[in-house]
């Protein structure tokens, strides 16, 4: 017999029973006394000098590895379930003699010179005149990402639920209250210390900081002048290696910027090409590129809009222009489109012809080409070797060359586009991470890039240039993919991941 | 009014802006985001391990978690926790989580959701019918450590008492069982003698086989606090995160400590070490012992242990000059061919030396789950409820007394270990399993095999908060469970200390707690009367706090759950009246702050203060049996040791929680990996990241490999939270405690 909820009333009861829980007036809540816990040992007595800034010291020999600093970093500030401001790596010793794996520790650094400060383009980071924390302002930022390509740490993270980047800011206020940070009030061996060091923080051109303590095997401190100490009583071994040194870890690859930087190179090239079109064009109407232009252009900005988590914030741009080549960027393709747009509709209007309007081709096709410098200057500014100046002007201005070629000779095209792939293809060999990515998991997307590149090579030989641009177009389109993809991102030490 | 230019170009203030700023709260938390203010805190000890950390649960008005934090207050964790333990409501969100039972339907072979009346028709009918069929013990159960001691107690007693079962055990078979057996044998009671604060009184620590950095970061904490610049020897294959802190690691060969300790003793009596009046007044066996150690010579010892005499005698000179003196072994020892024994050298160290019984010293087993403690005492599958024997009608009468029941009711032996019911279930004499909270498919060494004969039963039963652990994939009907958090009950840590869990989140759908579970089970099989005392959990409590008055666990003085709380927890014993049946002095007890108040609780107390032991005669024995060599050495086709252990603070078991915080997620490693000598890897031309296949006569797994010396040549380490580890791990059992050898199997490795 199937028992019911009336020969059974057990059942029913007991289920209410599991949904009922004690409040807060019930029974055992107990309230405990008010206060705050204060732990001086763990954050110094006095703010910072003139000269000084806080920073994290890690007592390296102390650090068992327990990783409670970023749980309770990620509880007691109330991160999203997948969000953490704090890691927990490894990194080994290969020696044989002196066997050695040590955790590591990693936050925010709270550097001298902040890449992400340095390169955000509506200055949403501020470092503090006197913690010289380094603060990101959440109703500042536009979403951009650039200051995640910008920090060889790892460190800002970019959360889809609020369409912004945020990071760890030493818990200031509880700095400002003679609380510890979360994790450093976790730690149960009190590896993790807010101390004072040396920085001149705003003062010179020549910021720095002692960064002799900071880890082997973590990114070169010079770029940013990272202030955390890793402190051990033993001396480390030279040859540390991070634990996931070896891991291959495909970037993101913004499509948005894919798209806007696959267009607006083809756009300038489009505009160099009308320069040349009054004499030398065969093939395409004259008046058809600077309408080409535009259009590439309007599209390409339009998807850069799409990269953006926060866009309706985005008029703030021009403010970071002084240091930020991404502020500068859009300042720049922010006057070129406008004008792009009047050159090519211009000509097609009989009542501005009273307007001289001979010389805006020249001046679009220059401010553009300003305009690309500052692109390729984004990528260069964040000192990823797959980034180097030496691969990504001749990719973005390779782009523009090609297509202006391929619209005015297309056997001039040939060569260049040659010389294109083939620098593209010094960077799938060796050791290096971006090669291991583009041999292996982006594989597919790198033989798709050369196939479009030789598609279009053949057809720039013979066929109609407009057969010989959609190849063209998709092999750049694939190449710009690859330089997204394939980028060697620096990271702290971490744990091996598939 | 138009805002200055500063603020509309600079939004320093703003939504996102106010979500994290933190502002001071209530009950000594310290700043927190207003989105986390609590309205009100309480406390619940940790569900994971055994270290039993309280954990301070912030509450809505609802009554709701929101939030944790350490409970600074409490005398275990003293303000901190370990990332899972941070982490602990975050699984009960899982959205994989049972919600509803769900019966294996016989047409479409799939697990269907239906009703608990119907659920509970199936398990009764089923169970009934085959037990008419083959016999009442044609069923068992395997349980956990890893729910509370009432809910544990409740299913032992309805199992045996009320559905005339027989076979059934825990997985504290996996963890504790050498412990339990090596305490009961030598101190005639299983009573691990020490409390956390011997950490921070130790002169020398000993760990064999022991990696707490890893496994119980917490009783780090407590080593670390050590002020007495203590020695910290390590005994271990591999250099573990411990080991390279410590100051002396011994690198000993896998499963050579026995030899090890045996050779120490050895040595000890050499050297006139041995505290006599001791040993003459306090022990039995001693002489029997000196005789037997003489065939351990110190070159033999060096010879089959790889341990240059050097190492030897700088250890016996750690023994015998540091005045306190404490020994701590966790699963190298436990999980062993001969791990009783080995557990009992260490034993028989302690008590040779004179170190037990004072601040300091012990000889100490860290256990490994929350509540392996409250399974060994009320379990009811070796040992009748609270540590009687099934085998003495005197226990039987008392715990029948204690119940109400007809003292028939009670088996007059003990049923098969976990192994055993295995077995049984391989020969088909167990025909119906029912499962709770454990993950046998994952986590029972020779995995393929124990999968394989899971697929025998007629009929398998899978009560657990996931129906998604590989277990309940296999089962035939799936109890949905309430979680740690979402239930009340009772925890015993490592220190024989007892502490509540709480009810503070609600079960999601249909689950409920396995008390009620147990509740309707009992019910529907038609012996509810027999259990009509068990009312709620508290109550059980009451009555299982009866049955252990007058046993060396009593802890009859206990007043309720509040009483367990408000004094952050109580360790047993805690009898009634003090002094009365009391296994510790007077002087355990401090006066209350007025001298005619009750006697306050000191809240660290360790066991044997004065020397008395729980054999009849008060005397602790001394136990030994000659090494034996592993069950499956290396040789020319399967060259390597395996080694497994815990590879990471943020992984618990077989995961199936553990994986639910993307937090946790992050701070272990995603993928297996294998540590390997860099002469090793060399040799088989594996570089770091490079894929490796591990054979062994069993199974295969492949693992991203770790170049490091931290292990020996010949020898790989393998973390056992992946599923593929105990594909390849060899079925060898001690045969006095019955626990699987999981540390120890030859295995080949190629380039994958």
């Amino acid at each position: 017999m199937v028992a019911s909820p009336k020969n059974f009333p057990l059942i029913a009861e007991l289920l209410a029973e599991q949904q009922r829980l004690q409040t807060p007036v019930a029974q055992f809540a107990t309230a405990h006394d008010a206060g705050v816990s204060f732990v001086p040992q763990l954050i110094p007595l006095s703010l910072p000098g003139p000269g000084e800034q806080y920073a994290f010291e890690v007592d390296l020999d102390s650090c068992t590895g327990c990783k409670a600093c970023v749980s309770a970093c990620h509880s007691l500030n109330g991160l999203d379930d997948e969000e953490t401001w704090r890691d927990v790596g490894l990194v080994v010793s290969p020696s044989r003699a002196h066997p050695f794996t040590q955790t590591v520790t990693t936050a925010c650094h709270h550097c001298a010179d902040p890449a992400c400060l340095n390169g955000c383009p509506v200055l949403a980071y501020e470092k503090d005149p006197i913690t010289g924390v380094v603060v990101h302002l959440d109703d500042q930022c536009i979403g951009c990402s650039y200051c995640v390509l910008k920090c060889p740490y790892d460190v800002p993270k970019f959360s889809e639920r609020l369409g912004i980047v945020r990071k760890c800011d030493m818990c200031h206020s509880r700095l400002a209250a003679g609380e510890a940070p979360a994790c450093a009030q976790a730690c149960p061996t009190h590896a993790i210390k807010i101390v004072t060091v040396q920085s001149n923080v705003g003062r010179s051109a020549t910021s720095g900081v002692d960064t002799s303590s900071f880890l082997h095997a973590a990114p070169d401190p010079s770029y940013t002048q990272p202030t955390t100490r890793y402190i051990s009583s033993r001396p480390l071994p030279e040859n540390l290696v991070a634990a996931d040194a070896t891991t291959l870890r495909v970037q993101p690859a913004h499509w948005p910027l894919v798209i806007m930087l696959t267009l607006l190179p083809a756009a300038v090239g489009l505009q160099i090409a009308s320069l040349g079109s009054a004499s030398k064009l065969s093939t395409l109407n004259a008046q058809l590129l600077p309408l080409a232009a535009a259009a590439a252009g309007g599209l390409g900005l339009l998807a850069s809009v799409f990269h953006l988590g926060r866009p309706l914030r985005a008029w703030r741009i021009f403010l970071g222009w002084r240091k930020s080549w991404l502020s500068r960027e859009a300042m720049v393709f922010g006057a070129w489109f406008p004008l792009t747009v009047l050159a090519a509709v211009a000509p097609h209007f009989s009542q501005l012809s009273r307007f001289n309007f001979q010389s805006l081709p020249m001046v679009t096709a220059t401010i553009g080409t300003l305009g690309l410098v500052c692109s390729a200057m984004i990528y260069v500014d964040t000192r990823r070797h797959f980034w180097r100046a030496a691969q990504t002007f001749p990719r973005f201005f390779g782009t523009a060359l090609v297509v202006a070629a391929a619209c005015l000779a297309p056997l001039a095209a040939i060569p260049l586009l040659a010389f294109k792939l083939a620098l593209e293809s010094r960077t799938f060999f060796f050791g290096e991470v971006s090669a291991r990515l583009q041999r292996g998991p982006l594989a597919r997307a790198a033989v798709a890039r050369d196939l479009c590149g030789l598609t279009a090579l053949v057809l720039l030989t013979a066929a109609p240039v407009w057969l010989a641009l959609a190849p063209l177009l998709a092999g750049e389109l694939a190449e710009r993919y690859l330089f997204f993809r394939a980028v060697d991102a620096p990271k702290m030490p971490g744990v091996p991941s598939a | 009014m138009i805002p200055p230019l500063d603020e509309l170009l600079h939004a320093r203030t703003g939504p996102m802006t106010a979500d994290m700023v933190l502002h001071p709260a209530d009950f000594g938390l310290g700043r927190m985001p207003a989105r986390l203010q609590p309205a009100a805190t309480t406390t619940s000890v940790c569900g994971f391990c055994s270290t039993g950390c309280s954990l301070r649960i912030h509450l809505n008005a609802a009554g709701e978690a929101i939030n944790l934090s350490p409970d600074r207050d409490h005398p275990v964790n003293l303000g901190m926790a370990c990332p899972k333990g941070w982490e602990a409501l975050t699984p009960l969100a899982a959205p994989d989580r049972a919600t509803t039972p769900l019966l294996r339907e016989s047409k479409s072979g799939a697990l269907a959701p239906v009703s608990w009346e119907r659920a509970l028709a199936a398990f009764t009918e089923t169970f009934k019918g085959i037990q008419q069929k083959h016999g009442p013990h044609s069923i068992a159960f395997l349980s956990t450590g890893q729910i509370v001691m009432e809910e544990m107690a409740l299913l032992g007693a309805l199992f045996k008492f009320g559905m005339g079962g027989l076979h059934c055990d825990s997985n504290t078979r996996q963890c504790m069982a050498t412990s339990h057996v090596a305490y009961k044998q030598s101190f005639g009671f299983d009573a691990p003698p020490f409390t956390y604060a011997d950490f921070e009184e130790s002169d020398a620590l000993i760990f064999i086989g022991a990696n707490p950095c890893i496994a119980h970061p917490i009783m780090w904490q407590r080593v670390m606090m050590n002020q007495r610049s203590p020695e910290i020897v390590v005994i271990d294959p591999r250099a573990t995160e411990t080991a390279q802190a410590a100051t002396l690691h011994v690198p000993l060969r896998p499963k050579s400590d026995l030899t090890l300790l045996y050779g120490l003793a050895h040595l000890l009596v050499a050297r006139g070490a041995v505290k006599m009046d001791f040993v003459k007044k306090h022990t039995n066996g001693f002489e029997a012992f000196v005789t037997f150690l003489a065939d351990f010579t110190l070159d033999r010892v060096a010879a089959e242990t790889g341990l240059p005499a050097a190492t030897l005698h700088r250890l016996v000179e750690i023994i015998t000059t540091r005045e306190r003196v404490s020994f701590w072994w966790t699963m190298g020892v436990n999980q062993s061919h001969e791990a009783t024994r080995t557990a009992q050298a260490i034993i028989n160290l302690a008590l040779m030396t004179g170190n037990i019984g004072r601040p300091g010293t012990g000889a100490n087993s860290i256990t490994g789950q929350c509540n392996a403690m409250g399974s060994r005492l009320f379990g009811n599958a070796t040992s009748l409820l609270g540590g009687h024997d099934f085998g003495n009608p005197a226990h039987r009468d008392k715990i029948a007394d204690a119940l109400g029941l007809d003292p028939a009711r009670i088996p007059e032996k003990t049923g098969y270990a976990y192994d055993q019911i295995l077995d049984a279930i391989d020969r088909g004499e167990i025909r119906a399993l029912w499962v709770i909270a454990t993950n046998t498919a994952h986590s029972w060494i020779n995995q393929r095999h124990a999968q394989e004969i899971l697929g025998k039963l007629d009929f398998l039963v899978v009560q657990d908060m996931y129906a998604t652990t590989e277990t309940a994939r296999m089962a035939d009907l799936v109890l949905p469970a309430a979680g740690w958090g979402e239930k009340e009950g009772v925890l015993i840590n490592s220190e024989r200390r007892l502490g509540v869990v709480r009810k503070v989140a609600r079960a999601p759908g249909q689950a409920l707690s396995d008390f009620a579970i147990f509740q309707l089970v009992a019910e529907a099989w038609g012996c509810g009367g027999m259990f009509r005392a068990w009312r709620t959990p508290e109550a059980a409590f009451q009555l299982l706090k009866n049955i252990s008055a007058g046993q060396p666990c009593d802890f009859s003085g206990i007043r309720d759950y509040e009483h367990i709380a408000a004094s952050g927890g109580i360790q047993w014993p805690f009898p009634n009246s003090v002094g009365a049946q009391s296994c510790c002095a007077l002087s355990e007890y401090e006066p209350g702050p007025q001298q005619d108040c009750a006697p306050t609780l000191i809240r660290q107390r360790r066991l044997f203060t004065d020397g008395r032991f729980f054999h009849a005669d008060g005397r602790a024995k001394f136990l030994f049996d000659p090494p034996r060599p592993m069950p499956e050495l290396p040789d020319a086709a399967y060259p390597f040791i395996l080694l497994t252990g815990r590879g990471s603070s943020a992984q618990w078991h077989t995961g199936s929680r553990t994986d639910k915080s993307a937090v946790l997620r992050k701070l272990a490693p995603t993928i297996l990996t294998m540590e390997i000598h860099p002469d090793d890897a060399e040799r088989l031309g594996l570089a770091a990241g490079d894929q490796a296949e591990i054979r062994s006569r069993r199974g295969t797994a492949t693992a991203t490999t770790i170049v490091t010396a931290t292990v020996q040549r010949g020898q790989i380490f393998l973390p056992m939270h992946f599923d593929a580890v105990n594909r390849l791990t060899f079925p060898a059992f001690d045969p006095h405690s019955r626990q699987p050898s999981y540390k120890a199997c030859a295995v080949a490795v190629t380039k994958g």
